[in-house]
């Protein structure tokens, strides 16, 4: 059994797992290289862009260190609080058409050292298997492709399937990202009586601006975040709030914002996209937001008032500008993450003013889509093992 | 109302009429339609049939885009048959549904001949009972009904869709002195409960005397996943049915009643006088004459809800030139749905 120790606060956990973990950090990193150039057809750019970025190994690393603490040299084992090892099979329900967080669990569940079973939907390209393909031939021989090749099983079946009951009934932890009634089916299923259950159902997110942060950096940020999924990631922003700014401020934004498209994304969208942003553009303007298409209808953005429906649509960015009160008191039910482009001030400020209504995540825009170990809230990754205390 | 209705669909286009009004028809949906109104506010009139106002078709999936006009008459609401997702809701009025039912007999006799036959229908009666609303395949089959002497319907009320009542043709047959029928079904059900059956003694032989006009809509997407096309429709409905038989394709969508466009002898679906059809662009909107863009349809007969002019999500191309068959105006090609893009994220799909 490989042993790690890692100290946060003065408390040390001992890490057990059954790899090498330096040499399973290194495997993945070592795959990059290969990545850049050979995208598979049905990952975007952005997408594989993103796993090899993900694939860094002190961000690898960095999974341990944020759950246990910093790493410490030697196997000292003086003064050690906890013992930490892998708890037993992991099941991961995945939505359809869903990007790269199947992908993304699967790598830093195989840093557990638990078996995984990986289900996606039936409808939509499974990126998760393509992903998992990719790996097992790619990687050099050791430990990580061997752990790949017999832990785990990554499969595509229906919410009818019988495999869901057989996966419940076996998981020690289950991970379930789909609808609120989708989450729900998966934990009614009979299961054993210490498993762990996380639920990762309906979210939506923001994006909070100052006008005086508004530079092209942070719009170029905003835009880049929107552009990758649109309006169909419970991480996209469903609408621009400009804090304290006025009126004439969001127009002239989004006019900035219109011009800055141009700027930055030269290719023609598709056609299905093009039709889409032309669909919300319209319905936006139906519900009474003054909306403009931007270049070659890649997307459309609007402007409006707290008082108008919401307009959302998967090509829509609908900005408006509300005072911090108002900001705060219509944020959604299922909010999950703020991102941000505020002063230093606010930055301190807005935290505790926004988790009372249950935020999940405030970070800056550029960070809206970043996926990790913490996910709505919830150590999901750090509850994959299994924890002795020692005293 | 209209003064093209009453002319021969395919007659001399008079697409001065037309624009006229189709101004005085967006201006009506203008002034009785709030949401439509905002979403073309500067506009006041046009003087080319390119420059008016449309609405994309995917907004009647998200809202109630209907005109309130003073004395307006609702009827039933049109439900799209989508799969699974959102669906389309048109609400009907009474002086629309009159000159929508005008102008589907106008185009069918067009194609089929103006006297009156049996008609079977491959779905279920119940549908038209129920009071929430009509589907737009019933709808569709409905509007042939200017050309029935006679209507049946054949599956059961089941959830089955390729059970037919073979008992009930031969029966309707036999009461029938003519030997001229019409069967309507969507396209991919008329596949499944009909081209791809066994049809039973002895009306299997009863029908291989019979003329029979298999029409359907609706579009090929299920039966090209499984690798049907519309030869092989056309060729098992005419291995069982008489001399004279034939296979009519026509396209139509639920946001524009009324209107339907078959394909003629050579191929392409022709533009009624009442009725016109621009391919734009996705990426400019710009009209384009004849490469492949997004369908544009507009009508004259659409009072009650401001579906007279949908930019829809369906590929065309119009073609240039006169038509062999004889159909004078515009035509086109179908091509399809526009290719979907993959929509991907963690959204709840």
């Amino acid at each position: 059994m490989y042993e790690a120790v890692f100290t946060a606060g003065g408390r040390s956990t001992l890490v057990l797992l059954p790899f090498d973990l330096d040499r399973a950090i290194a495997d993945w990193a070592a795959m990059r290289r290969g990545m850049v150039g050979t995208r598979p057809e049905a990952f975007s750019r952005a997408e594989w862009a993103y796993l090899i970025s993900f694939l860094d190994p002190e961000g690898l690393e960095r999974v341990f260190t944020d759950t246990f603490g910093g790493r410490q040299a030697g196997e000292s084992r003086l003064a050690m609080q906890e013992v930490a090892r892998p708890g037993g099979p992991v099941a991961v329900w995945l939505p359809n058409n869903v990007s790269l967080l199947g992908s993304l669990t699967l790598i830093l569940l195989t840093l557990t050292g638990n078996p995984v079973r990986i289900k996606s939907g039936s409808r939509g390209d499974d990126l998760t298997c393509l992903f998992l393909d990719y790996a097992s031939q790619n990687l050099s021989e050791g430990e990580l492709k061997e752990i790949l090749s017999q832990q785990v099983d990554a499969q595509v079946f229906s919410r009818t399937d019988t495999r869901n009951a057989e996966w419940a009934a076996l998981a020690r932890t289950r991970l379930v990202f789909g609808s609120d009634a989708a989450v729900e089916a998966i934990h009614a299923l009979p299961h054993p009586m210490d498993s762990v259950g996380f639920s990762f159902g309906h979210r939506q997110s923001e994006a909070w601006l100052e006008p005086d942060a508004c530079d092209d950096r942070t719009l170029e940020s905003l835009l880049r975040v929107f552009d990758v999924y649109g309006q169909n990631a419970c991480t996209s922003p469903g609408r621009v709030v400009l804090l304290e700014g006025t009126a004439h401020q969001a127009f002239e934004i989004r006019d900035r914002l219109l011009s800055l498209w141009e700027t930055f994304f030269k290719r023609d969208p598709e056609m299905a996209v093009a039709s889409a942003s032309i669909l919300d553009h319209q319905w936006a303007a139906s519900l009474g937001w003054n909306s403009r298409l931007a270049r070659r209808h890649g997307a459309a953005f609007a402007v409006g008032q707290a008082d108008l429906p919401d307009p959302r649509g998967q090509r829509l960015l609908p900005l408006l500008s509300l005072s911090i009160p108002e900001a705060i008191a219509s944020l959604p039910e299922c909010i999950q993450t703020i991102g941000h482009a505020v002063s230093p001030e606010r930055r301190r400020m807005l935290p505790a003013q926004v988790a009372i209504r249950g935020v999940k995540r405030f970070v800056p825009l550029a960070e809206m889509h970043r996926f990790g170990p913490i996910w709505d809230g919830q150590s999901f990754w750090r509850g994959t093992f299994d924890r002795m205390e020692i005293s | 109302m209209t003064d093209l209705i009453g002319r021969p669909p395919y007659g001399p286009r008079d697409d001065e009429t037309l624009l006229s009004e189709l101004n005085e028809l967006t201006r009506h949906h203008r002034k009785y339609c709030a949401p439509f109104a905002r979403i073309w506010p500067d506009w006041s009139g046009s003087s080319r049939i390119e420059d008016l106002p449309y609405l994309h078709v995917g907004l009647f999936k998200r809202g109630a885009f209907t005109t309130e006009f003073p004395g307006v008459r609702r009827g039933r609401t049109l439900r799209s048959s989508g799969s699974g997702g959102p669906v389309s809701r048109i609400a009907l009025d009474e002086e629309s549904s009159t000159l929508q039912s005008r102008s589907a007999a106008a185009i069918l006799e067009d194609l089929l001949g103006s006297h009156r036959r049996p008609l079977f229908i491959l779905d279920r009666a119940q549908g038209l009972r129920e009071r929430s609303g009509l589907s737009a395949r019933l709808a569709a089959a409905m509007s042939l009904r200017p050309l029935a002497s006679e209507i049946h319907f054949l599956l059961p009320n089941t959830d089955s869709d390729d059970e037919v009542d073979w008992h009930r043709i031969e029966a309707a047959l036999d009461a029938d002195s003519g030997a001229d029928v019409i069967v309507y079904g969507l396209t991919s059900i008329l596949w499944d409960a009909w081209a791809s059956r066994s049809i039973p003694e002895p009306l299997r032989s009863r029908l291989s005397e019979t003329r029979v006009a298999f029409v359907h809509s609706g579009g090929w997407k299920r039966l090209e996943a499984r690798r049907v096309d519309s030869n092989s429709l056309e060729r098992e409905l005419l291995a069982t049915s008489g001399r004279g038989s034939r296979v009519l394709d026509f396209y139509g969508l639920v946001e524009q009643v009324g209107l339907v466009y078959p394909l003629c002898a050579e191929g392409f679906r022709h533009v009624p006088v009442w009725a016109d059809v621009i391919v734009r662009s996705a990426l400019t909107l710009d009209p384009l004459e004849s490469e492949p863009g997004l369908l544009q349809l507009l009508n004259v007969l659409a009072r009650g809800t401001p579906s007279h002019s949908v930019l829809t999500e369906d590929l065309g191309r119009l073609v240039p030139g006169s038509c062999p068959c004889g159909r004078s105006g515009k035509r086109f090609d179908l091509l399809g749905r526009v290719p979907k893009a993959e929509v991907r994220g963690c959204s709840n799909v």
